[in-house]
């Protein structure tokens, strides 16, 4: 039972899996290859019909499916209930799931039905010799840890991002029921921001804005009417995810007369996320390793800053441009329209 | 009539985040450097999850907060300090590591026997709060856990809104991918919520609400128990800050031309 | 009706009374607290007094810090401690983190390795004949005298004291400590204080009601015991209020700036070393070095008021210091792990206010209990406020109020009748020489010491605006007027003050920052937790008549400000303040080089109590 690792993938509206959970198939199959075990799969949702055809790159021993309408939408009490199902079916050592919201919702509240353990956000696996070690950041990203636990079943959810998508190809399943049973009634998706989209998780290029940008300027004067059209034009133009700063995001939620179209969700660092990008580019932030680590997992970073010495780029950024943002940014949306 | 809830909050305290953090090898396993020299807050999203229990408690005369934290006792005193004036909570003390690096489900079962213990608590108008992750460990588990050993299996993470409506439904919205949030309705109490950042500012200090709280939390931290996690079956290998440090190109003498030129170039590539 | 001084519209305040409200907790409140909590309760439990507010209870004693937690943003010290030790017989310094028994003390006077620093003609005879006998550019005194010496002693860090007295002293909830709610200002009714009141929250920066509006609530109480340091607002407008005693006046300061250092593997200086340094960078700015336990340093500089520049910067002159060879032998490799700053009255005895009157008394640095020549004044707080603390035991148990009378006979009388005040006394002098130059200011010094005080060299203390001269005044001779005006200029047009400037004119080499070690000034901001400020309260350093500022020259507020808060207004005038960078180290406060119109014996500024500034209780 120790070596068996159980996958579960929550299917999304259209029935299909989202890259995240097919990643995290991958981190599964690298595990079982690991420990010399056995791949099993365990899927959750409206319909698995479209998902089936996704999962067979991994050639799992076997799928079992808790479908139905109870299940199309993500609730911790059916999820819990269907995931519990499933695991205790398979009688797996290792379950493992995308960190996405919905496992996330679940994951630990399933370890603790399972009596085994939890880690989540996993973003390294160490399987050989069939010994499992995970790797995982710690502190807001400031320290990354690798673990080792005796506890079985051992709950482990994926960071996106951290592994590579599996190979698609179809399997069958053997489907289960779960109970349906919930006080809590499902009213929908509500758009985060007011207007235009400006968070993407998957979108290529993160912007960073940082508080200069509502700092006075060499005339004396905020400019922030110029700052949030230059940044929004970016954002736009190149399908873009914005970040922003705590210190922005707090003024913004304080109604100061800042950058209107940040919340609370576009924060990034200390208590903000950490979001995945292959490209990240900073405007105007400042400050040391606590502010910087919202980039820790953008690849390739370059920075404008009017400070020579900004400890946000120096170290942590591949290239520093000490420049006015204002201008820079404004010639770079020209460049790329 | 309004119904009242009894909320209990569950937060630890983690160093301030803006301090510089290292990583050190104790005689117990892995620690922070200086740890007990660092100043500490409460958890920044269980302080959220404070604010909105206080909120919702004042929104429901007869409702009642507690906070429930296992912390170690002196830097909680020193926490509390900075906390107490903000909003009115009883404090329920488990004197134990706040440390990230201990066991989630170990943290849940001595907070939850901590909770079981708070005397008259009735379960069926209990509201689990918690930040949805912390500063710390940063698992989200422990609250889900907790939830479980109360037997609460409505749970919700990442809210960012609750309202009760007429019938008494709680309407909940949970952050999820892509900077939306996901909006539920749960029928009432119990449930979990692991708070995200929530919508209310920080409230301003009140010394009348200081000087009610701190009466009872000072005995409270001088009653609390000790709770030693053992650690069974969690080992670390290593834990490292992450060393490698870019070469940075700095360019301070490019005109803005030149620099849009490569910068518009680096991300069309 | 109870008027505070302020003009504030008259707006519906919350009162809470309690019998005894403290203002500021540092080592004075601690020493008045922990005394006071020591002998609050007998043995078998009950209370020797009750309450007058609350009936049945013991007395409800409070006090109000404006910084975000105890022990932010103080220093290292060394202290003899006597009072210390006298208060906690068993105290154990192994219970406190950084602190240590002192090991070994050095004086050195250091040379200036690079040339930069204005020297005078007897100075520069001196460091010619004294070259021979230096090591790395030092010359280390044989023997220090008994005036100057600490051992036996004890250095720490006074935020992890305060930390860990703050935990005892409240710990049975007797006694409630509030950090992070800045005290406005004392509730005076017809010369008596009846408590205080706090400051407003949810205001915009020029203190206008704006989300969020609380006002400051009113704490009625019986005593008010002022503790809030050397520019604490409430000391001031008492100072204000009730003026101060004959011949007294608050007109010497310094700013001490610090950096908490890791030191690098190879350093060798035990725990409880301490160095003492004096003649660089410039003559008039004096160096400390204490080492903690586990490679720890808190090391730094003091920039006196009688320091006649206008480019009166601190940090730049602490960086330079540090790259002495003679200092920087023991910290190269090694790593910031945070800094500060803070004011120091220098006044001594001779800043003593009245030291109390009905339901106020003063303790601590802002009550003159500084002892200028021994350079201490941490272990004189704590005696001052333990003092106080058994004045206020005598009274409670007679069942006194606290008048004038009262707190005379008993506070004012145990101050007089100990130590403190006869070592005072023979200090009173010590320093006036420095008035009159750095030379003249070691003799004076060393003649008061040997002496007992019987013996000083004179120099009119003269007020902190009448030290500045006119920059062109100060570089005569090395940089001429027309580069002034052209630096002056191009300053003005980046925002920037103009120290940097005008000292690599005279021949400081730039600063080799590493990121490390030297960070830039605005990075320090960013070290051991952050300059913080949250957000809701007013600014707290204002100008009194901008008129003033329009025509200011020297604008020595900009240079001299810790944490680069001030700044040069680019459309010229008053100077812009930024309170997220405000590090309240007070230095505003006394480096202005005009008078308020209203008070010639303030400066321009006027800074308020506020919250936020270091987070860090390291220092």
């Amino acid at each position: 039972m120790d070596t068996k690792v159980l996958w579960i993938g929550f299917t999304d509206d259209s029935g299909a899996f989202a890259k995240s959970a097919l990643e995290a198939l991958t981190a599964a199959r690298t595990i079982a290859d690991g420990l010399g075990g056995e791949l099993v799969a365990g899927i959750i949702g409206g319909a698995a019909e479209t998902a089936l055809t996704q999962i067979g790159g991994t050639s799992p021993a076997s799928v079992r499916t808790v479908t139905g309408e109870a299940f199309s939408t993500p609730r911790y009490k059916t999820d819990a209930a269907a995931a519990e199902q499933i695991a205790k079916a398979a009688e797996a050592g290792i379950v493992v799931a995308a960190a996405g919201s919905r496992f996330s919702r679940i994951a630990a509240g399933l370890a603790q039905r399972l009596g085994g353990a939890v880690d989540t956000q996993v973003t390294g696996i160490t399987a050989e010799g069939g010994s499992l070690k995970v790797a995982r950041w710690f502190y807001r990203q400031r320290m990354i840890g690798t673990i080792e636990r005796t506890t079985r079943p051992w709950v482990l959810s994926i960071a996106p991002g951290s592994f590579a998508a599996c190979e698609e190809g179809a399997v069958e399943a053997t489907p289960l029921e779960a109970a349906t049973d919930t006080r809590t009634t499902s009213l929908g998706i509500e758009a985060g921001t007011s207007g235009a989209q400006t968070i993407r998780p998957d979108a290529d290029i993160l912007l960073v804005a940082g508080a200069g940008w509502t700092k006075k300027q060499a005339d004396g004067e905020v400019h922030a009417d110029v700052a949030s059209e230059l940044i929004l034009d970016f954002v736009e133009t190149n399908r873009a995810s914005l970040g922003s700063s705590k210190s922005m995001v707090d003024l913004a939620s304080e109604g100061q007369a800042v950058l209107p179209f940040l919340t609370h969700l576009h924060q990034i660092g200390q208590t903000g996320s950490s979001p995945r990008h292959a490209k990240g580019l900073a405007t105007c932030c400042h400050g040391e390793e606590p502010h910087a680590v919202g980039w820790r997992f953008i690849n390739e970073r370059r920075a404008i800053n009017t400070n020579a010495a900004c400890g946000w780029a120096q170290g942590k950024a591949d290239v520093l441009y000490v420049a006015d943002a204002f201008e820079v940014m404004r010639k770079v949306n020209e460049r790329l329209k | 009539m309004s119904t009242t809830y009894q909320i209990v909050v569950c937060g630890g305290i983690v160093p301030d985040p803006l301090q510089s953090l290292e990583p050190v090898t104790g005689p117990a396993g892995p620690a922070l450097k200086n740890e007990m020299m660092l100043p500490s807050v409460l958890d920044p999203w269980a302080w959220h999850a404070l604010f909105e229990a206080a909120d919702l408690a004042q929104r429901h005369p007869g409702s009642k907060v507690w906070l429930v934290s296992m912390s170690p006792k002196a830097k909680l005193q020193q926490v509390m300090m900075g906390l107490a004036q903000k909003a009115p909570f009883e404090l329920v003390v488990v004197d134990g590591p706040s440390s990230g690096f201990a066991d989630a489900g170990e943290t849940a079962s001595a907070l939850a026997g901590a909770i079981q213990g708070i005397p008259g608590l009735d379960t069926s108008q209990l509201l689990l709060f918690g930040g949805w992750q912390s500063a710390s460990r940063g698992t989200g588990a422990v609250l889900q856990m907790i939830g479980e050993i109360l037997g609460i299996d409505e749970q919700f993470q990442g809210v960012d809104k609750l309202t009760v409506d007429d019938s008494g439904g709680l309407e909940i919205l949970e952050r999820i991918e892509g900077g939306a949030w996901q909006k539920s309705c749960c029928a009432g109490a119990p449930a979990v919520l692991g708070w995200a950042t929530g919508e209310l500012p920080e409230p301003p200090n009140n010394p009348q609400i200081g000087m009610q709280n701190m009466r009872a939390i000072m005995p409270a931290l001088q009653q609390a128990k000790p709770a030693a996690l053992a650690g069974d079956g969690l080992s670390y290998e290593s834990v490292e800050s992450p060393k490698q440090r870019r070469e940075t190109r700095v360019e301070t003498d490019m005109d803005a031309d030149a620099i849009a030129d490569e910068i518009a170039a680096w991300l069309k590539a | 009706m109870i008027t505070p001084d302020s003009a504030m519209p008259e707006i519906e305040r919350q009162k809470m009374p309690v019998d005894i409200a403290c203002v500021g907790f540092g080592p004075a409140t601690g020493g008045f607290l922990h005394t006071l909590q020591q002998g609050l309760m007998y043995p078998d439990g009950t209370p020797v007094a009750e309450s007058k507010v609350m009936p049945g209870m013991p007395p409800q004693v409070i006090c109000y810090e404006r910084a975000d937690d105890l022990g932010f943003g103080v220093s290292g010290v060394v202290t003899e401690g006597r009072a210390i030790r006298e208060s906690i017989p068993d105290l154990d310094l192994a219970e406190i983190p950084l602190a240590a028994e002192v090991t070994s003390e050095k004086v050195a006077y250091l040379l200036d390795p690079i040339g930069a620093s204005r020297r005078s003609g007897l100075l520069k005879v001196a460091d010619t004949l004294i070259k021979p006998f230096t090591k790395k550019h030092a010359f280390t005194l044989p023997w220090i005298p008994p005036f100057l010496r600490k051992e036996p002693g004890m250095v720490f860090s006074i935020g992890q004291f305060c930390q860990w007295v703050g935990q005892r002293v409240t710990a049975d909830g007797t006694i409630q400590v509030w950090p992070g709610t800045p005290v406005r200002e004392a509730l005076i009714d017809d010369d008596q204080v009846k408590g205080v009141r706090l400051i407003d929250q949810g205001v915009d920066a020029k203190g206008q009601p704006a989300a969020g509006f609380m006002p400051g609530m009113d704490i009625e109480a019986a005593l008010t015991v002022v503790g809030d340091g050397p520019f604490g607002a409430v000391g001031r407008q008492l100072d204000e209020h009730f003026g101060m005693p004959e011949g007294h006046h608050s007109r010497d300061w310094a700013v001490g700036m610090k950096f908490v250092i890791d030191l690098p593997e190879s350093c060798e200086l035990e725990p409880g070393t301490v160095l003492h340094t004096m003649g660089y960078p410039e003559p008039e700015i004096f160096g400390f070095f204490y080492v903690f336990p586990d490679r720890v340093a808190s090391c730094g500089i003091f920039v006196p008021s009688w320091f006649e520049t206008p480019t009166r910067t601190a940090y730049r002159y602490l960086q330079h210091w540090l790259m002495h060879p003679w200092i920087w032998q023991h910290v190269e490799g090694g790593s910031l792990r945070s800094w500060g700053a803070k004011s120091i009255a220098e006044s001594g005895r001779k800043g003593e206010p009245h030291l109390v009157g009905d339901g106020y008394a003063r303790i601590g640095e802002g009550s003159g209990g500084t002892n200028v020549l021994r350079n201490s004044g941490v272990d004189e707080a704590w005696a001052t406020g333990s003092q106080l603390g058994e004045a206020v035991l005598e009274l409670l148990k007679a069942g006194k109020p606290f008048t004038r009378e009262n707190l005379d006979a008993t506070y004012v009388r145990r101050r007089r009748e100990s130590w403190l005040e006869q070592e005072s006394l023979k200090a009173e002098n010590a320093r006036n020489g420095f008035q009159k130059g750095f030379v003249r200011g070691i003799i004076g010094t060393a003649l008061a010491g040997m002496t007992g005080g019987r013996l000083h060299l004179g120099g009119e203390i003269k007020k902190p605006s009448e030290h500045v001269p006119t920059l062109e005044d100060y570089y005569r001779g090395r940089v001429s007027a027309e580069e002034i005006a052209e630096i002056r200029k191009a300053c003005e047009a980046k925002g920037a003050g103009l120290h940097d400037a005008l000292m690599d004119k005279v021949g400081w080499p730039e600063i080799p920052l590493d990121g490390k070690l030297l960070v830039s000034q605005q990075d320090a901001l960013l070290i051991g937790g952050k300059v913080q400020a949250p957000p809701g309260y007013a600014d707290h350093v204002t100008f009194h008549d901008t008129t003033i500022c329009e025509t200011c020259e020297e604008r020595i507020c900009i240079e001299a400000c810790s944490g680069q808060a001030i700044t040069m207004n680019p459309e010229g005038g008053t100077p812009l303040f930024e309170r997220e960078k405000c590090v309240h180290c007070g230095a505003c406060l006394w480096n202005c080089s005009h008078t308020d119109p209203a008070n010639p014996e303030r400066g321009n500024v006027n800074f308020q109590a506020s919250t936020g500034g270091f987070h860090s209780a390291e220092n």
